[in-house]
């Protein structure tokens, strides 16, 4: 298929990561908001990492060639089909 | 704030469909951050079919995905396809009532099997040609026996595609995630609604490319969500070794006690585990439902797709504790804060040591809004909340939504797999062949796009009928189980046997069936009432658990196929070999792997993950 996968993956990474990430950096203040994940700013770290991830899947998904659009000749074209 | 909480009690206690919300603890309060998040993922979900919608030129394309995915993208698709709603919560909900010896339906119960149907069943797979599982049978055998795979894998994709639907509805009112933004009487209907519109959109649009992609979203997603979860978890309780002290010694190791059925928390003993869950049971489901399988056969080539179960096999061996552990955690939670009331119950497991509940809710009545009271007037936990709770108890607003949105993605992979799977099999199997068989191309993607939707429309009845009807779950997963146990044998003759007629292999299918329903009807489990138990010929066996009678069921069932099968092959005329090349072991030339060196070969990946099995069984033992 001519979409790689790598592309919308690292971008929904991207943009949830980010999400979270600048969320986290606003509210860092907020130690009550991150009392239930004891005391640690999980959207800031968590989000870092998802927006990394993404960044590396994206950049990846980008460079490489997934494969020629439309492949030609299908793998079934080159063999009869089964009869039925 | 307080006259809403009144408000919503008075409301739930009219309105069935409202029934969790007074049990607090179980509710979200999610801000805009946590609804973007998820609005972003459904973006992206109708997207990926959009962007996919040109691709589908022929019916190749849109049901076998052009078979022209890599393999590592087929092995993500291959265990989320199975990753749905009833796993997820349901292996969350089994870890905090058994255990980490659920994991053993994820070891034993899965990983050799998906390396057999990697290295010894996808070249026939594969390489037959053949587009569905039914139609390797139909080429394997002869159309009878395809016939009744084709029929009965149809109704029992949709049906549970249903009941994903159900569960993801009912655990969306559960939460009240749409509270005070859809009146509450109607969040299950709008939710199974909406769920059946994004499934339908993005199949419709990509077919199996759009069903596998967003597989491979969601497997990322899990464990995204999850694995921030149990680490944040794992530190509230102190980790492993907080886990072990906190439970007892039975639910924090995969094999204690397992030489007795009543020594260990599953109820049945090795003989039983290792025969019926790790070879009928898994063999049977891994290596012949096409619901994983077509994820395999959508790979580029012969070799990829023996790769696709080996590469699968990696990330399922190690979900257990993205899956199971929250289960763990979710129990020693309780136990920790609660640790000055002594718990005074023992009826959930039959084990001496007595079991915590840690932060579980108790389960509650729809109708009378009150605490279900088992008959010892003991309170009735309700388990399937094991991780849902754990995402409100440990996650703040933010990632909540991330967290969210992972279940959401298992629930929707849940269902896709099952309509992608029934499209393709009533398309190829059920319409070519006994409805329409000269139609051009273009009439077949066409048939597979309206297949998609009425598999949806199908699957949206299933689930208003698991609503409607108490006990249909219980009786569904029961048929599931007596059409799935003796499947295997067939297969397994059928590849390994060329002496294997198309007779034998339909008389055997039938006779192991009947088998199943029989020993079923024979025996029952624990003190349960005769009925959907079992039990309903006569009584002549107990087992110590359901789970004990499910696997004997299995293992009954394959014997009686296998030897039905064999007997009749014997009897009646076999097919000359010639047309059996590329159908039976014997006969089909070993896929050429000359140009491989030794560790690109598939078999090399295979011994690797057995050895990675062996090291967890040891280390978890």
């Amino acid at each position: 298929m001519g979409l790689d996968i790598r592309i919308p993956l690292g971008l929904i990474f991207l943009i949830i990561g980010g999400l979270m990430s600048v969320y986290g950096l606003l509210t860092r203040h907020a130690a009550d908001l991150y009392a239930k994940s004891m005391g640690i700013n999980l959207n800031l770290s968590w989000g870092l990492l998802m927006f990394v991830f993404g960044a590396m899947m994206f950049l990846v998904g980008r460079r490489q060639k997934w494969q020629d659009d439309p492949v030609n000749p299908r793998p079934w074209e080159e063999h009869q089909a089964p009869r039925h | 704030m307080l006259d809403a909480e009144l408000g919503n009690r008075l409301h739930s206690a009219r309105h069935w469909s409202n029934s969790a919300h007074q049990s607090r603890g179980t509710r979200v309060n999610l801000s805009i951050i946590d609804w973007l998040i998820m609005l972003v993922y459904f973006v992206f979900v109708l997207g990926i079919g959009f962007a996919l919608k040109r691709y589908m030129r022929t019916s190749n394309d849109f049901f076998l995905a052009g078979r022209s995915i890599p393999a590592w993208v087929c092995g993500l698709a291959f265990i989320s396809a199975n990753l749905g709603a009833q796993e997820v919560i349901g292996m969350g909900a089994s870890g905090a009532k058994y255990g980490i010896v659920t994991s053993q339906f994820y070891w034993i119960g899965a990983i050799p099997a998906m390396a057999f149907v990697g290295i010894f069943m996808m070249p026939f797979y594969y390489g037959s040609k053949a587009r569905s599982v039914p139609e390797f049978l139909r080429l394997r055998f002869d159309e009878k026996t395809r016939a009744i795979n084709a029929f009965s894998f149809a109704i029992m994709t949709v049906l549970s595609s249903g009941i994903s639907m159900y569960a993801m509805a009912l655990l969306i009112q559960t939460l009240g995630l749409f509270h005070g933004i859809i009146p509450d009487q109607y969040v299950f209907h709008v939710s199974v609604i909406l769920s059946a519109l994004i499934v339908l959109g993005y199949i419709f649009l990509g077919g199996l490319t759009s069903a596998i992609y967003n597989e491979v979203l969601q497997f990322f997603l899990i464990v995204a969500g999850f694995a921030p979860l149990v680490w944040i978890g794992l530190r509230n309780v102190g980790g492993w070794q907080g886990i072990k002290q906190t439970l007892p010694a039975t639910m924090t190791h995969s094999w204690r006690g397992m030489a007795h059925p009543a020594t260990n928390t599953l109820g049945v003993e090795w003989v039983g585990l290792a025969m019926g869950l790790g070879f009928v049971l898994s063999f049977g489901y891994w290596c012949t439902d096409f619901l994983v399988i077509q994820r395999a056969m959508a790979a580029d080539s012969e070799i990829s797709a023996r790769r696709v179960p080996l590469i699968a096999a990696i990330p399922k061996m190690f979900f257990p504790f993205l899956v199971i552990l929250p289960g763990l955690i979710a129990v020693s939670v309780t136990s920790h804060a609660t640790s000055v009331q002594p718990v005074t119950y023992s009826a959930q497991v039959p084990l001496s040591e007595q079991h915590p509940h840690g932060i579980i809710p108790v389960k509650t009545d729809p109708i009378h809004n009150q605490p279900v009271i088992d008959s010892k007037g003991l309170p009735v936990y309700n388990y399937d909340l094991a991780i849902p709770v754990m995402l409100l108890h440990f996650f703040p607003t933010g990632i909540l939504g991330l967290g969210l949105t992972a279940l959401l993605a298992s629930f929707m992979s849940g269902m896709a797999g099952n309509v992608t799977a029934f499209n393709t099999v009533w398309t190829y199997d059920i319409y070519q062949s006994y409805i329409n068989k000269r139609a051009s191309d273009e009439h077949y993607l066409w048939m597979g796009r309206m297949a998609t939707i009425g598999g949806v429309v199908l699957s949206v009845a299933a689930a208003y009928l698991v609503t409607n009807f108490n006990n249909i779950m219980d009786a569904l997963q029961l048929v599931f189980s007596i059409v799935n146990a003796p499947l295997f044998a067939t297969f397994l003759l059928g590849m390994f046997w060329k002496r294997t007629t198309g007779h034998g292999a339909f008389t055997g299918l039938v006779a192991g069936t009947l088998a199943a329903l029989v020993h079923h009807g024979l025996t029952i489990p624990g003190d349960a009432a005769a009925g959907i138990h079992g039990g309903w010929i006569t009584i002549v066996h107990h087992y110590s658990s359901d789970m004990a009678q499910n696997f004997y069921t299995a293992i009954f069932a394959f014997s009686v196929n296998l030897v039905v099968t064999v007997l009749v092959s014997l009897v009646t005329s076999p097919r000359p070999d010639s047309e059996l090349v590329g159908l039976v072991y014997s006969l089909t030339p070993q896929p050429e792997e000359g140009h491989l060196e030794w560790y690109q070969k598939p078999a090399t990946l295979a011994i690797a993950v057995l050895v990675m099995l062996i090291a967890l069984n040891l280390v978890f033992a």
